[in-house]
């Protein structure tokens, strides 16, 4: 997987069963390329994501999360998207608060039918978490 | 929007209190259990031993005269107390509760909760001086508690917890009732009611509320704004110096992991904490593989995941009330880095804890449109 010298970061993406994970999958058999940094999980709705999970995430070494949904009014639970929207912001306004880098955290609305879009996000997040580097919380021991 | 607007008019009444405002405090309470008004008095009272203080339920109106309505240490937050008396639902009392600001605004948070019915509760607060840390009150008790005197009566918060001298709220009214002391003549204080229930007890009691409070205005704006501007400073300090992952584990790095910040905060009302149940522990394998990666990982682990977890899990509704500061065996000045933290996230929100009972939590309520600028760019 690893490419020689080139830095290949590891993004976790929390995709939504019923729109981003579809579109991932569409992405996919559509044989759209984006790079091999993407560590899906799929989870019934963005909502299900406790904002935990990204933090532990972060410090466990991860360079970059990603949580994608429907677009806002698409929900397939009708608002959870909302809910994930008003978590996400918390989150990073913390990840900012304590000066780590709230830039490794993106939330994304991704509909089952926009396969190019998610190639597009996977892309355009894994060059700029590259530029980013390493995440350095993985050298980390007293955590 | 620190100092909170009766949506009343703003009007009080003044008490004379030659024997004290203790004591006159207490003679208002007696009355009101006289007529039936409460049956029960929730407020904190000096232990047997002198050398501390808790919260006691008082039916026997004759042991009234032990209270101790603004003790020199949070020992308890007085959220915890409410919420241990109601957690099942109202009772049948009418129960009168003195406290603190900070500890009546954790109550209104643990009743947006669910965690507490505030039905049969009279709230009433009393203008804060702040609290003395709890390891400098233990180490004197009879030398801390005449200091505390000294320094209620001058005002002067030098000695009182960290915390508690960049707390611009400590007259901020959410309860039912708030006894004002500052601004006051001498030998009187200032009854304010902030809802019809405060109107209907101190109607029963003929206390007239038709004293000016401008005085008592005054005095809390200049006070709050003053510390206002100290918090604003002291929190961008704190800022700097645990800011950045390296800082931040050092900020944390003492931390034992033995969850006492988490045990006394009145807002960490879950009977079974994430961060104590079998989803943290793992098998050592997960250790093993950990420690390969990095070389070695620490033990007890996930400190700053606790840590972080928490500010995620219950930033929004503190109240920077100190009790995890307080309770904290290394000294992790953890009250000021999350009532730093709550700062912003509740003001991602225009959210202040325990302002208002009808104010949502944000996170059981949405905009449509909001928030746009923590979306993907190309949404």
């Amino acid at each position: 997987m690893k490419k020689e010298e080139e830095f290949m970061p590891k993004i976790l993406a929390f995709l939504c069963n019923w729109c981003s994970y579809a579109g991932a999958d569409l992405a996919g058999t559509s044989r759209l390329k984006y790079p091999p940094s993407i560590l899906p999980i799929r989870v019934m709705c963005s909502s299900r994501v406790d904002p935990l999970f990204i933090i532990k995430a972060y410090l466990a070494g991860a360079d970059g999360v990603l949580v994608a949904g429907c677009h806002p009014g698409d929900c397939h639970y009708d608002k959870g998207n909302y809910y994930t929207r008003r978590r996400f912001a918390m989150l990073k306004k913390i990840f900012e608060e304590l000066g780590l880098e709230s830039d490794r955290l993106l939330l994304s609305w991704v509909s089952a039918s926009e396969g190019t879009k998610y190639a597009k996000v996977a892309t355009e997040f894994t060059e700029k978490i590259k530029k980013s580097g390493d995440n350095s919380v993985k050298k980390e021991i007293f955590l | 929007m620190s100092i909170s607007e009766p949506d009343l008019k703003n009007k009080g009444a003044i008490i004379s209190a030659k024997l004290g405002t203790k004591q006159a405090i207490i003679d208002i309470l007696e009355k009101a259990m006289d007529k039936g008004i409460f049956d029960a008095v929730l407020i904190p009272m000096r232990v047997p031993a002198g050398d501390s203080f808790a919260y006691v339920l008082i039916k026997d109106k004759s042991l009234l005269k032990e209270a101790f309505p603004l003790p020199p240490v949070m020992s308890v937050q007085g959220g915890h107390a409410v919420s241990s008396v109601t957690r099942l639902g109202k009772g049948k009392t009418k129960i009168a509760v003195v406290m603190r600001p900070c500890e009546i605004r954790a109550t209104i948070e643990l009743s947006k909760l669910g965690q507490t019915n505030l039905e049969n509760i009279t709230l009433i607060s009393i203008d804060c001086p702040g609290v003395l840390p709890i390891s400098d009150f233990l180490s004197d008790p009879k030398k801390s508690i005449k200091l505390f005197d000294d320094a209620v009566q001058k005002w002067d918060d030098k000695i009182m917890r960290p915390v508690c001298q960049i707390c611009d709220k400590s007259s901020m009214i959410t309860g039912d009732i708030h006894i004002g002391t500052l601004g006051a003549k001498k030998d009187s204080f200032f009854i304010i009611s902030s809802s019809q229930k405060g109107n209907d007890v101190l109607d029963k009691l003929d206390i007239a509320l038709k004293d000016s409070i401008d005085s008592w205005e005054a005095k809390v704006k200049i006070i709050s704004e003053e510390k206002l501007k100290k918090r604003k400073k002291n929190l961008k300090e704190l800022k700097s110096k645990i800011g950045g992952i390296d800082n931040l584990l050092d900020a944390f790095s003492q931390c034992i992991n033995c969850h006492n910040c988490m045990r006394v905060c009145p807002i960490c009302y879950c009977r079974l904490c994430y961060f104590d149940s079998d989803k943290v522990k793992h098998p050592s394998e997960d250790y093993l593989q950990r420690a390969e990666s990095k070389g070695s990982i620490r033990f007890l682990p996930d400190t700053t995941l606790f840590q972080m977890g928490r500010m995620m899990h219950m930033s929004l509704s503190c109240v920077s009330c100190g009790a995890c500061e307080d309770a904290c065996p290394m000294s992790i000045p953890v009250a000021q880095i999350f009532s730093m933290v709550a700062d912003d996230t509740q003001g991602l929100f225009d959210y202040v804890s325990g302002r208002s009972l009808d104010e949502p939590l944000p996170l059981v309520t949405y905009k449509e449109e909001e928030l746009h600028e923590v979306e993907d760019a190309n949404d």
